[in-house]
């Protein structure tokens, strides 16, 4: 990790990953350089921190789901290029670090092993074999609630009553997240896509799409094994607003039984009458 | 708006909701203030939340778990409910 960040840890004070997250902001600074974001600083003065944010992608720093960093990021319009969570981490390699609000030996030695494998590790980039064919146009269905539109694709794409989308190429799928999730979510500000190789059950988790609102999990309408991770989307997490269906997809799987898989799917005109019901209470 | 059915089984026939782990949750209710579909519910006294509507919780949704900051929050697994969802289907246990 040779890129300089802007390091923004969320400092809580209240759980023993709060703290942690700090440390873990001042080992990557002392070791990659950069600049620290003061959360409380930024919370009062965006205007402070106006140039470092104009210069170096941010590095988000939570110490637990409630992903203060991330969230005070999205309140203020920020893209997140990288981000950790301390809690997910410990939980990752079956670690804990309960008790003390003051960093003891083994909540330090975590976190220099955590730095150290951040700084190891290369910024996520595409790594596609992708071979089929998505390129095809899309037309759309489209429901009104109140002041929003939400769009469907007409044919070619499955749904679950979970909001994602699967479009099968060959023994290839794509899946993403639909119109009226991202809505519900709002702005996208990161996402976090399946490891490449991993095998995933249908309705597993195949990533996680956040906005200031929520973490959504991405809950994948196939089981397959995960081929291609859309990078564009790494890049660029307002893709998923901005084109849901096509640009925005998540991740490429090979497909394990799709026939199986198809049965507990909706397709786009059963999808349109279930999202009728569901979009009853929609306020946006 | 409860649905009643899911994947065309009706919903009480299965038993996906979060459960709280008492001795981690702080009650700090962001998972109540993110669920919009009022599974939770607030009280007096010392337990200040429960799963009140179970069968309201969007099967395989585990949005809320992902607030918890104390990591209190547990579902049944997803397979087994897969599974068992198929079943109920293969045994016509619809609307």
């Amino acid at each position: 990790m040779s890129e300089k960040y802007a390091y923004l840890p969320c400092n809580g004070l209240d759980k023993p990953e709060g703290p942690l997250s700090r440390e873990a902001a001042l080992l990557m600074l002392e070791a990659a350089g950069g600049e620290l974001v003061c959360p409380v600083l930024l919370a009062r003065s965006q205007a402070r921190y106006a140039k470092v944010l104009g210069e170096l992608p941010l590095f988000a720093v939570d110490g637990c789901a409630t992903r203060c960093a991330s969230r005070l990021a999205a309140d203020h319009g920020l893209a997140v290029a990288r981000k950790v969570q301390i809690a997910e981490a410990l939980k990752a390699v079956g670690a804990s670090v309960e008790g003390s609000l003051v960093p003891g030996p083994q909540g330090l030695a975590f976190v220099r092993n955590l730095v150290a494998g951040l700084l190891a590790a290369p910024t996520p980039a595409a790594q596609s074999e992708t071979t089929a064919d998505f390129a095809a146009p899309v037309t759309y269905l489209t429901l009104t609630h109140d002041k929003f539109i939400f769009r469907v694709p007409a044919d070619g794409y499955y749904f679950n009553e979970n909001d994602c989308w699967v479009r099968v190429s060959g023994n290839r799928a794509r899946v993403g997240i639909s119109d009226f999730m991202q809505q519900y979510l709002s702005d996208v500000i990161f996402c976090t896509p399946p490891d490449l190789g991993a095998t995933i059950e249908q309705f597993g988790e195949v990533g996680t799409v956040e906005s200031s609102k929520a973490s959504f999990e991405v809950v994948s309408p196939v089981a397959g094994r995960v081929v291609a991770v859309n990078q564009g989307v790494a890049d660029a997490p307002e893709l998923v607003n901005e084109d849901p269906y096509e640009r925005g997809w998540i991740a490429e799987l090979e497909l394990a039984d799709f026939a199986a898989d198809r049965e507990l799917l909706l397709d786009g005109p059963q999808y349109l009458e279930h999202l009728k019901q569901k979009t009853a209470e929609f306020r946006g | 708006m409860a649905e009643t059915t899911f994947m065309g089984v009706r919903r009480e026939l299965i038993p996906w909701a979060p459960v709280i782990d008492y001795t981690k949750c702080n009650f700090c209710l962001e998972c109540d203030k993110f669920c919009p579909h009022g599974v939770f519910k607030r009280q007096e006294g010392d337990i200040k939340l429960v799963v009140a509507t179970p069968t309201n919780c969007v099967v395989f949704c585990r949005a809320c778990a992902k607030t918890c900051g104390p990591d209190a929050l547990s579902f049944p697994d997803k397979a087994e409910t897969t599974r068992l969802i198929k079943e109920l289907r293969a045994k016509g246990a619809g609307a």
